[in-house]
């Protein structure tokens, strides 16, 4: 709500600087801001009620603990009930309407040339004097109102829910609207003349030739005019103040108020005002325990002290017991229900900076139960060089179906931002690929990046969410060294890497296995497994479903930190062996269809004595080789824990490791 | 002329503790060079008497052989101190990449590193949630206007309840409160959406809540442990302002403000007590435990602690912007 400084100064009889007035309210929860001659209050949907200078009096002179302010001036007026006026009202929409009518208008003045700028500066426009003035009492007293043409009004007035399907009203500005049976609705005889609380309709408005006039005063209920204007596109004034809640004694008053103002503008032949209520507001009590507040909040107030706060904000004592005071709330306080609301009350005007603070507390002792290993793998891809990046979840469709599979139900979007990425990503590659393909452009030749977050799915009931943490591995060209050494980055240095993050950080019992084939992967990808536990894939990027964002090959990976548990369990330490290493290295020759893996596990299995472990140290194909062979270069260590080994020792268990590759794998040696 | 008896023992002694060749030169020029006693004495020889004269040269001589002897076998023994090629060290490094964690992840982990020693458990929720835990249980009522302040993406979904991106990391506060022990001391970090995009505002971004249940909780309490926080988080003694707000989940409300060098007063945490609603609606006896509860956004803090402008790049995947902050 924007209003004129010059004004507002006037009006709260101040002679506080803008910027001064400006903190004041600050200060008492109605955050300002200063633009030229204006202030912008920023009023939180609950303080429907501080939408007018009349509210914001009310909170300035509490603030200033001065006594309410006095009534605004008026032209009182008798209430008249005549169902040949206003017939009938939906009561679950409407609590009262009021509907002033005054006839035969002549010499109507504009309004004067302050109040002309104030509502300017507010951001209505200037109409017609008549409906000028019904937006002038609404900012003063904060009763929206609304102004018909009385002539072009077939009466009587009957406020309802709309029973047809489609109700086409050309509103005022002339554009057409299909009034939903949702929306409240004024209707007169010939039909809907305004949407309750939003707009009329443009045959009954108001023009230059209007000489009498029906001014349309009533209580809506917030909950029937809430996200009705979002509807129609029309959040105007009054459907903000409507749907915050205006006070609902207030309508008697603005109409009377509109007509002591309008006896300044113009002249008229008479003016009758009717009104129809369907419930009358029940007057709400509500209990204040000093001691209790006391405690809530730190302080040590007397109960004179909080009784002179809520007095000077209008509230007032109903009855007062040793330990307990009731207070009589009043109407436009409608968000005062508990004792807790009138908490904030005293707070407010006692102010937050002068509640004492107390040091820090700390909790209980636990156990904190999120211990993933997120924050470990983090680090220890920091420490290889690698960046963390974050993106937006928001995917396209086409992009989400290259790096999910058919059976992975996306997520979609009701309202997303931008119709091309509707859907939550289901791989964190995506992101991926394009930071790669910008900082290539960017000059950048090697890249290692990762990041960390949920990738989403739709299941049966609801939908998924699990954590993912993938990293790619890219080097636009090879590196070059000014010493000439060589720097491939190839498969086999990307399963060094994450073997050692993984042992690194304590992970045992890790299995590679040849990876069922998943996206974004080429077949050169292994699964990770710590025992039964599927912990992650690695491999070679397959560049057809990268949307040509990546040129050359990359490597990847996925972990799922949630499915990694780190235990604190000790490991069982042995002892060492004191005595020397012996190690013999033999050359084989295999058929090509045999994998290392297949050798790894002859070996293993064949549990040869004293065999401590055996690495392989080279691979040959070609000459004095057969085709569909390769040759390969085993290196063998044996060692005891009791003493230092025979050369008889070492040569039985070679010959047993040779016999054994003979027979499970049909090896043959070399020479 | 007065020869010094220690200087061999000296100059020996010295020699042993050199670590260089330069600081061998510099010895040896201290012993042999221009202005070393030896080369001086030599040069005031002339004015001796003649037999004094003799007598001085000779010893003089043997000093001279003496010294030069030790320096010569002294640089062998520098030199073949590792016998190696020698090498340009100053040429550059075999290549290499220099890791850091993204800003937002650093400021996520400075704020937890200020809440765990005081036994705050760290829960991260979810980040698709059902209407009921981002709005109905933290007292949003449907059809409010503070929904309005929440521009919520909604998911398509078939199933009965409504499903959502969550506005606020609040919606994990009614987890813990309905599932855990009291008190409860719980912090809340992690991802949020809102279905707005300007140059000031992003789609997603991060925030982190955190709430205490407890008995005699008050807003003193409050106050206390945030104050303590954004003192320890910028290191200085700081300027803070509460004031009253509003949001549905706590009564009162206060928006917490800080005095932020040229910049004035900058809005940088929402807090309040807990709505008793909201605690009703865990079943927890308000009778006996209240509570306080504080959300702030980690772009915002990140944006002061660095001095970043625009809050776009911490999502650009800009190695040029990322390569500023060392992990």
């Amino acid at each position: 709500m924007k209003i004129q400084y010059s004004y507002l100064k006037n009006f709260l009889n101040t002679n506080l600087s803008q910027k001064k007035l400006s903190d004041v309210f600050t200060q008492v929860g109605f955050e300002c801001e200063i633009e030229g001659g204006l202030i912008e209050f920023d009023i939180t949907p609950n303080r429907g009620d501080a939408l007018s200078l009349r509210g914001l009096e009310r909170e300035f002179n509490a603030y200033q603990l001065k006594k309410p302010s006095k009534k605004l001036e008026t032209s009182p007026l008798k209430l008249i009930q005549d169902k040949k006026i206003i017939n009938q009202i939906d009561g679950s929409g409407c609590g009262n309407y009021h509907l002033m009518l005054v006839k035969d208008l002549q010499k109507i003045k504009n309004l004067d040339s302050k109040k002309r700028s104030f509502i300017e500066s507010a951001g209505i426009p200037l109409i017609n004097p008549l409906v000028d003035l019904g937006n002038y009492v609404m900012l003063e007293i904060g009763a929206p109102m609304h102004v018909f043409d009385l002539e072009k009004l077939a009466l009587p007035i009957n406020v309802l829910f709309p029973q047809e399907k489609h109700n086409p009203v050309t509103v005022i500005g002339g554009d057409v609207k299909d009034i939903l049976s949702s929306s409240l609705t004024i209707q007169d005889q010939s039909g809907i003349q305004a949407i309750a609380g939003i707009i009329g309709s443009e045959v009954s408005s108001v023009s230059s030739n209007t000489s009498s006039i029906a001014v349309e005063a009533a209580f809506f209920r917030p909950e029937v005019i809430v996200n009705q204007a979002r509807k129609y596109g029309l959040a105007t004034d009054a459907s903000h103040r409507f749907e915050r809640g205006v006070d609902p004694e207030l309508q008697q008053t603005a109409l009377e108020r509109y007509l002591f103002l309008l006896d300044q503008i113009a002249e008229y032949d008479s003016v009758e005002l009717y009104h129809s209520y369907t419930h009358k507001t029940q007057k709400k009590n509500v209990k204040l325990d000093v001691a209790r507040f006391n405690k809530f909040s730190g302080l040590s107030l007397k109960a004179s002290k909080a009784i002179l706060i809520l007095k000077n904000l209008g509230f007032k004592v109903h009855t007062r017991s040793e330990k307990n005071v009731t207070f009589k709330i009043p109407s436009h306080r409608f968000d005062i229900s508990l004792e807790e609301d009138l908490y904030e009350e005293l707070l407010r005007s006692y102010g937050y900076d002068n509640i004492p603070i107390s040091k820090p507390k700390a909790g209980p002792i636990v156990n904190n139960k999120q211990n993933n290993a997120l924050n470990n793998l983090r680090l220890g891809l920091v420490h290889s060089g690698f960046k963390e990046l974050m993106h937006m979840p928001f995917v396209s469709r086409d992009s989400f179906h290259q790096l999910n599979s058919n059976n992975w139900k996306p997520a979609e979007l009701h309202n997303p931002i931008n119709e091309n990425e509707p859907l939550l990503r289901g791989s964190l590659f995506r992101s991926l690929f394009a930071a790669v393909n910008s900082n290539v452009k960017k000059g950048y030749t090697s890249i290692k990046i990762f990041e960390a977050g949920n990738v989403f799915k739709k299941e049966k009931s609801g939908f998924n969410q699990s954590l993912h943490l993938s990293g790619m591995i890219y080097h636009h060209e090879p590196q070059q060294t000014w010493s000439q050494k060589e720097l491939t980055y190839d498969f086999f240095s990307l399963k060094g890497e994450i073997s050692k993050l993984l042992q690194t950080l304590g992970m045992q019992n890790i299995e590679l296995q040849k990876a069922s084939s998943l996206m974004p992967f080429n077949k050169n990808a292994l699964d990770i497994f710590i025992g039964k536990q599927k912990i992650g894939v690695m491999g070679e990027i397959d560049l057809s479903v990268t949307e040509k964002l990546v040129k050359k090959q990359a490597y990847g990976f996925v972990i799922y930190p949630e499915k990694i548990s780190l235990s604190s369990v000790n490991p069982k330490i042995v002892k060492t062996s004191k005595f020397p290493l012996s190690t013999r290295d033999i050359n084989i020759v295999l058929d090509k269809s045999i994998s290392y893996e297949e050798v790894e596990r002859s070996i293993s299995q064949g549990a040869i004595k004293h065999l401590v472990s055996f690495n392989l140290i080279n691979t040959f194909e070609g000459k004095n080789i057969p085709k569909d062979s390769f040759s390969m270069t085993l290196r063998f260590t044996f060692q005891s824990n009791t003493k230092s080994l025979l050369e008889s020792e070492i040569n039985r268990s070679m010959q047993m490791t040779l016999k054994l590759l003979e027979k499970r794998l049909n090896a043959k040696i070399r020479s | 002329m007065q020869i010094p008896q220690d200087l061999i023992e000296t100059a020996a002694l010295k020699l042993k503790s050199v670590q260089s060749e330069a600081e061998f030169f510099q010895l040896r020029a201290q012993y042999l060079g221009k202005k070393s006693f030896v080369v001086t004495a030599f040069s005031k020889l002339r004015n001796l008497q003649s037999d004094e004269k003799v007598n001085a040269a000779k010893e003089l001589n043997l000093l001279k052989n003496n010294l030069t002897k030790l320096f010569e076998i002294s640089i062998e023994d520098i030199e073949s101190k590792g016998d190696h090629k020698k090498l340009d060290v100053t040429l550059p490094a075999d290549p290499f990449l220099v890791g850091s964690e993204h800003p937002i992840t650093k400021i996520s982990q400075k704020i937890i590193n200020y809440f765990t020693p005081l036994n705050y458990q760290i829960f991260s929720g979810n980040e698709i949630e059902t209407d009921f835990y981002n709005f109905e249980a933290l007292n949003f009522p449907e059809n409010h206007p503070a929904r309005q302040m929440h521009d919520t993406f909604y998911l398509n979904s078939s199933s009965k309840s409504e499903y959502l991106l969550r506005t606020h990391t609040s919606n994990t506060q009614v987890h813990a409160m309905l599932d855990e022990d009291l008190p409860l001391y719980m912090l809340s970090p992690g991802r949020v959406f809102r279905c707005d995009s300007d140059t000031t505002h992003l789609p997603m971004f991060t925030q982190i809540e955190g709430l205490v249940v407890d008995e005699d909780v008050t807003f003193g309490d409050l106050k206390g442990v945030l104050i303590d926080f954004l003192e320890d988080f910028f290191n200085e003694k700081m300027e803070v302002r509460f004031r009253p707000s509003y949001f549905p989940f706590t009564e009162p409300s206060a928006e917490v403000d800080i005095k932020f060098g040229k910049q004035g007063w900058l809005e940088i945490l929402g807090c309040g007590m807990v709505h008793p609603n909201v605690l009703n609606g865990c079943n927890i006896d308000t009778k006996k435990f209240r509570g306080f509860a504080f959300g702030m956004g980690v772009e915002r803090l990140a944006m002061l602690y660095y001095g970043v402008t625009d809050i776009r790049e911490f999502y650009s995947s800009n190695l040029d912007f990322l390569n500023q902050f060392p992990s």
